[in-house]
């Protein structure tokens, strides 16, 4: 965990997905959401995976690796296809035995869920494939800019934001350093009973979160001396810049969208 | 020369400043005069207390001339950080006058002192601001409005300078010790500061990229375009140095130069700690009759010589 943290999920290829502005990956995979969520009928699920299958071959990265960002979620997609055929009732019976019987209505909306995780997971891991987190979060100031006179800090949101990013493997390392250091005094988490576990974690937050509090500090004290202040003018080393690619991109995906839509209402 | 008399010692260049001053009449530096270039820091009667009542920094009057090297040594806890917080506006004087560069620091002006001064502070995983070396150097520019260009041209330069560039893609927790003080190195110099503040960030290093930490100090001494601030204990960085400000529960114990410091046992107990090894072998040789070469002592020059002069730096004959 701490690995893929650390390096980020950036396989760079050099493919045009990868040169495209992050804002147009993020609208276009917020399109694909959506329609994967609103996708009721089979034409129409085949038809995201066909367009999912395109972009994800013009990104140039490995199909199996979009197979692999599914992995984890594996047992999660085993447990809702096990209970949606066991809750959803209707259409034929396909197996029964004894009171028990599995209907075409539950197999299908289990295959239906599952297929609607796998691609929100398999394509939403293009958008980590093919940018570093650095520029997903310059894609976020980007899109919450315009919301700023309602009172969104943009700027401040992206900041912590990337700060997060830049921590999180920081303070799993201390964490797992502090887990190091109890279980050679005896007390090893891995070897506790569950509740055990519960009141050991206590004893590790505290450290963690004491931790976490002097690193702001010492950044905190990092960034002013680098003469950072909240609401000053910025200039940015990578701009943003929305071309014609960007344009062609979204629209490619506003496309499949109306193509979703009328599937849906034929 | 013992503690106590050196805290009567002032430094030539503090009292060719006072000197100045006096001469010309007036309270404050002004902007643009001779001195004011002349100095690159100079503190005032400065007084410092963190709850208000308790001074943890008392009465400190120096100045740091342009291009010098200064290190600033004392026991631990006794006001070193609280000092150079105070040089750029990371904490409020209570008393006392600070100018960088002849800019008196107050609120109004702490943007522009800021500008020339950088800080490398002790623990580098904790300064790094961007996801990636190159990130995180781009960061101070970024608040100084430069242009990408300009940016590209200061992050390819400095990497190549320190050696980073192969690390520029890399995040910082992907980094050794000593490639971390590097990147945090390039990230100040890329913004251009005058002076450059070094709060211990040499103590978390192995002996090897101590070596290169101190090679690197040389270089940007011998370039005679930064001002250099450490505090250290590291004797060997104590040493090359040209002068040491010892520090004794938040006063000036002392002003000196390094050789001087550790001919001194009552200053080097008041700041715990020991003379370098070739030094202590010296000041042995020196007590038994057989006596050292100047620049043995010396290393704080700015051309220190070949690696041999500095581990064999005697002329003696048996």
């Amino acid at each position: 965990m701490r690995e893929k943290l650390l390096i980020g999920r950036l396989i760079d290829t050099g493919s045009p997905v990868h040169r495209l502005d992050p804002r147009a990956k993020m609208t276009a995979m917020l399109l694909y959401a959506v329609m994967v969520m609103a996708a009721r009928s089979w034409p129409a699920l085949l038809c995201l995976t066909a367009f999912s299958v395109l972009i994800m071959i013009l990104t140039r990265i490995p199909l199996r690796m979009y197979l692999k960002a599914t992995r984890p979620l594996r047992v999660l997609m085993l447990f809702i296809l096990i209970v949606q055929c066991l809750a959803v009732k209707g259409g034929s019976v396909l197996v029964a035995a004894g009171s028990w019987h599995l209907d075409s209505a539950g197999l299908a909306a289990g295959v239906y869920a599952v297929m609607r995780m796998g691609l929100l997971v398999s394509f939403t891991a293009m958008l980590t494939f093919t940018t570093s987190p650095g520029q997903l979060n310059q894609a976020l100031e980007g899109m919450l800019r315009p919301f700023e006179r309602a009172g969104i800090p943009a700027e401040r949101l992206s900041l912590m934001t990337g700060i997060a990013l830049r921590f999180i493997p920081a303070i799993l390392d201390e964490a797992q350093t502090i887990m190091k250091a109890q279980a050679s005094r005896g007390a090893d988490l891995k070897e506790l009973p569950w509740k055990g576990k519960a009141r050991m974690l206590t004893a590790l937050l505290v450290p963690v979160t004491v931790g976490a509090f002097r690193r702001a500090e010492d950044l905190t004290a990092s960034m002013e001396s680098r003469g950072y202040r909240i609401g000053a003018p910025r200039t940015r080393y990578r701009p943003l810049v929305w071309g014609q690619g960007e344009t062609w991109f979204v629209g490619a995906f506003v496309l499949m969208c109306l193509v979703v839509i009328w599937i849906g209402f034929n | 020369m013992n503690a106590m008399e050196n805290i009567q010692h002032k430094s030539p260049v503090l009292t060719g400043y006072q000197e100045n001053i006096a001469a010309a009449g007036e309270d404050i530096p002004a902007e643009g005069s001779s001195k004011a270039v002349t100095d690159m820091v100079v503190l005032e009667e400065l007084s410092f207390a963190y709850d208000g009542q308790h001074a943890d920094i008392h009465d400190i009057s120096l100045a740091i001339g342009k291009g010098e090297w200064v290190t600033l040594v004392g026991a631990n806890g006794c006001g070193k950080s609280t000092l150079i917080r105070l040089m750029n506006g990371l904490l409020r004087t209570s008393y006392g006058r600070i100018y960088i560069g002849g800019i008196r620091l107050e609120p109004g002006t702490l943007g522009e002192i800021r500008q020339k001064v950088g800080m490398v502070f002790q623990n580098p995983d904790n300064q790094f601001i961007g996801a990636t070396v190159e990130e995180d150097m781009a960061f101070g520019m970024e608040g100084r409005c430069l242009d990408a260009g300009e940016m590209r041209n200061r992050i390819s330069g400095y990497a190549s300078r320190l050696g980073i560039s192969d690390l520029l893609h890399r995040h910082p927790q992907e980094l050794s010790g000593g490639q971390k003080q590097r990147a945090a190195i390039a990230a100040i110099l890329a913004m251009e500061p005058e002076l450059i503040i070094f709060d211990e960030a040499s103590s978390m290093l192995d002996e090897k990229a101590r070596r290169d930490w101190l090679d690197l100090l040389l270089e940007m001494h011998n370039e005679a375009r930064y001002t250099l601030l450490s505090i250290t204990h590291d004797a060997e960085e104590i040493a090359a140095s040209q002068r040491v400000l010892v520090m004794h529960q938040g006063g000036l114990a002392a002003d000196l130069a390094p050789q001087e410091l550790f001919r001194d046992v009552g200053l080097l107990r008041l700041c715990r700690m020991e003379p370098p090894f070739r030094i202590r072998f010296a000041l042995e040789l020196e007590k038994r009759g057989m006596m050292p070469a100047q620049q043995g002592m010396t290393d704080g020059s700015p051309n220190p010589g070949s690696e041999v002069k500095r581990i064999w730096p005697f002329s003696w004959s048996m």
